[in-house]
């Protein structure tokens, strides 16, 4: 049973978005499947215009 | 799933058999007996026919007693409501439990104006490297406001956070 999958990782970036790695499912509001993992990037300072993705807003 | 629901799949469908919704209206059993066979277990074949032929008759129970998905989930999206037995337009509910298998896959739902709501199991990596493990449901701040950072404390709402 374990080892099949790898459990995701959110890692906080200081000042920055959240880094997904590891085997998820990302959702949109509909539920269908936005995106299967490796890695992602999501946005966590509500900038973005690429949502929910990161796109460097923060830095701004 | 409870109540002797039942799913049988080839390699591009998945048909849901829900017993207690079932009227014998026999709309299967009549028109594609090599897939429905009462008589027989399963009772379900789906190796008697064709997929096309077999959404066909999905198709036609008239109540939620059978209903039906594309394995490939991107196809789901492009159902349209001609298929009346598709999980979409019967058993909206099923394209939520049923896309994970809540024991495997970690989900995180994107809210609309909210928080990324994580279900499942994950490890937390907070800036000074340490980690931690969490379960069941966890929601994270993705508007910028929250006191709690990294998790959501509700402040989406006092900013108007807009995600579109």
């Amino acid at each position: 049973m374990e080892g099949k999958k790898n459990i995701p990782v959110i890692t906080i970036i200081k000042d920055g978005p959240l880094k997904v790695s590891g085997d998820f499912t990302l959702l949109k509001e509909n539920r269908f499947p936005l995106e299967s993992g490796s890695e992602v990037w999501l946005c966590r300072c509500g900038k973005s215009s690429r949502k929910p993705f990161c796109d460097g807003s923060h830095k701004k | 799933m409870d109540s002797g629901e039942r799913k049988y799949k080839n390699k591009e469908i998945t048909v849901y058999w829900k017993p207690s919704s079932c009227i014998h209206a026999s709309a299967c059993t009549n028109e594609l007996p090599e897939v429905f066979n009462p008589d027989e277990r399963p009772w379900v074949k789906m190796e008697g026919s064709n997929t096309s032929k077999i959404i066909d008759v999905v198709d036609k129970c008239p109540v939620d007693a059978l209903t039906w998905k594309w394995n490939d989930e991107s196809k789901n999206k492009e159902v349209g409501s001609e298929h009346s037995n598709h999980i979409k337009n019967r058993r909206k509910a099923l394209l939520e439990k049923d896309n994970l298998d809540p024991k495997q896959d970690t989900a995180i739902d994107i809210m609309d104006d909210g928080p990324f709501v994580v279900n499942g199991g994950f490890l937390l990596e907070r800036e000074n490297g340490s980690r931690s493990k969490f379960s069941g449901t966890v929601s994270l701040c993705r508007c910028g406001a929250s006191k709690l950072k990294p998790f959501c404390d509700g402040s989406h709402r006092s900013i108007n956070f807009k995600s579109k």
